[in-house]
């Protein structure tokens, strides 16, 4: 890629960036926006807490569920708002605009993720903030830098997941019921809420093929004070979970391109 | 209340259902979901507490669907641009949602039941209905009163464009609040009266004293605790009808229902 076309790649990111904050606060105003990202994730914590409360298991406790419940927000926000990008373009439709423009959607879509990804930063922050100060997470071994890189490669990898999860749903209507039942499989699959070694031995691979498993337990090592080199083999995880399915939604998007440009086929999907 | 207009709403209703697969996320697969999180969680634990898992993920399932449906039941006429003809129509707009409400709560039913069935095949919890009979007769009026929460939920929606961010927002409260996992008790004392104002929480009491041999709940007994989710059912019903009425008359009055 030369100069000019990596300016022209920034240009269209940044644009398109710009495009989905405008859109997101057109229908939303920012209060509410707001109120909904520190309401859902203090009851969705609130809630797994209390169960744990409830369970008394010595392993479960309501520290283990409220760490869990922060980094499955971040992932989960991540997620939802990339894998759902197709199906705006479709509903609104401009599907057929972008497709017949030069610029790839992938750039597209990096660029109009880019601000869910930011707000995925907010909801992670606001989430740490109840765990530690309404139920009691002890974070005081914890570096700070460790877990900041832990949740920005969470953020990175998740939103691999996502992109992944829209390319396969530019084929279809909609890619938000893949998402929706990759996030609820996550929730009871990835040891968000309880150890993965409770899971039946068949589903435990399944575990591991998923980058929010090594986001929560990186997580888990992070708060109770390990540095980057321990949680390397996890980090190191992420990052090729990422890339690799950020190269797969790459290659699935410019397939649909040509698929549909060959064969006039744009209001089919 | 124009029947005809009530039952021509309910089809329609399900003709949406049965041609967006969608639905099924929150009204099926999220409350198993969180029904089997929460059986990990209860690791070794017997019967009563197992059944109250199950139980709670069925409670979940209906108030999801309930949630979503009465959101999405305006937001769809907005998107496909007819809620204007819906509104300036002589049929009372409460008469539409109430007869989509009556599909949603059915399908809130067969959710519900559907959760049970399915954890007791997947977990073999072996637990079984205290008073089946009374527990079902429950399950149902619970499922009526949660649809009279949709509806003033509704009655809200036509007023705002936002309705998906405020249907994510009332997810995760009305699950805390209800006790349907755990027991009101265990919540702190100045939430408690919260879920006391919520019929379904009054639901979830009585189907818990019709399955749980013991249980003793909130203190009313079965009958106390109906008595209570039913009158709380009728004041949300007569506010649902007040506010269709007054947000009628004046988006009517003023033309300003595209402005939302």
């Amino acid at each position: 890629m030369d100069a000019v076309s990596l300016r022209q790649t920034a240009r269209v990111i940044a644009h398109s960036s710009s495009l989905s904050v405008r859109n997101t606060f057109a229908a939303v105003p920012w209060w509410l926006w707001l109120a909904q990202v520190l309401l859902t994730s203090f009851f969705a914590m609130a809630f797994f807490a209390y169960v744990a409360d409830f369970a008394q298991n010595p392993e479960v406790t309501v520290a283990y569920v409220v760490l869990g419940n922060a980094i499955q927000a971040v992932a989960m926000v991540t997620l939802y708002s990339v894998a759902n990008l197709p199906a705006i373009e479709k509903h609104v439709g401009t599907m057929p605009v972008l497709i017949s423009s030069p610029t790839g959607l992938f750039t597209i879509f990096v660029g109009m993720s880019l601000f869910q990804i930011m707000a995925g930063f907010l909801t992670v922050a606001v989430s740490m903030g109840y765990a530690v100060y309404l139920f009691g997470l002890d974070l005081s071994a914890m570096h700070l830098s460790v877990m900041v890189v832990v949740i920005v490669l969470t953020s990175f990898s998740m939103a691999g997941l996502g992109m992944m999860i829209g390319a396969i749903g530019t084929y279809l209507r909609t890619g938000m019921i893949i998402a929706s039942v990759v996030s609820y499989i996550g929730l009871v699959l990835c040891g968000v809420n309880f150890p993965v070694h409770y899971l039946p031995d068949w589903l435990q691979p399944i575990s591991y093929g998923l980058p929010l498993t090594y986001a929560v337990e990186a997580a888990r090592l992070a708060a109770e004070g390990a540095t980057l080199t321990e949680v390397f083999p996890q980090l190191r995880m992420m990052l090729l979970l990422g890339v690799g399915m950020l190269v797969a939604s790459y290659f699935m998007l410019k397939g649909f391109e040509r698929m549909v440009r060959r064969k006039g086929a744009y209001e089919a999907f | 209340m124009n029947v005809r207009a009530s039952y021509a709403a309910f089809r329609q209703q399900m003709t949406h259902f049965l041609t967006d697969p969608q639905w099924i996320i929150p009204s099926l697969i999220a409350p198993f979901m969180f029904t089997m999180v929460v059986l990990m969680i209860y690791q070794d634990v017997d019967g009563p507490v197992v059944l109250q898992a199950v139980l709670g993920g069925g409670v979940l399932g209906m108030w999801g669907n309930t949630l979503y449906s009465s959101g999405w039941s305006i937001s769809y006429d907005r998107y496909n641009g007819t809620l204007e003809p819906l509104m300036t129509s002589p049929t009372r707009l409460m008469d539409v949602v109430a007869g989509r409400s009556v599909w949603n709560t059915l399908i809130g039913l067969s959710n519900a039941v559907l959760v049970f069935v399915i954890a007791e095949i997947m977990f073999r919890t072996g637990v079984g209905l205290a008073n089946p009979a009374e527990f079902f007769f429950i399950l149902i009026m619970t499922l009526a009163s949660l649809a009279s929460i949709g509806l003033v939920f509704s009655a809200f929606f036509v007023l705002t464009r936002a309705s998906s961010v405020l249907m994510s927002s009332l997810e995760f409260p009305i699950y805390v609040v209800s006790g349907a996992m755990f027991p009101i008790t265990i919540l702190p004392d100045w939430v408690i009266p919260v879920s006391y104002i919520l019929a379904p929480s009054w639901g979830v009491d009585a189907m818990k004293i019709a399955a749980l041999d013991g249980y003793e709940g909130i203190g009313l007994g079965i009958a106390g605790s109906l008595a209570v989710m039913l009158l709380l059912t009728a004041i949300y019903i007569i506010m649902a009808r007040w506010l269709f009425k007054k947000i009628e008359r004046n988006v009517r009055s003023y033309g300003t229902i595209t402005r939302f």
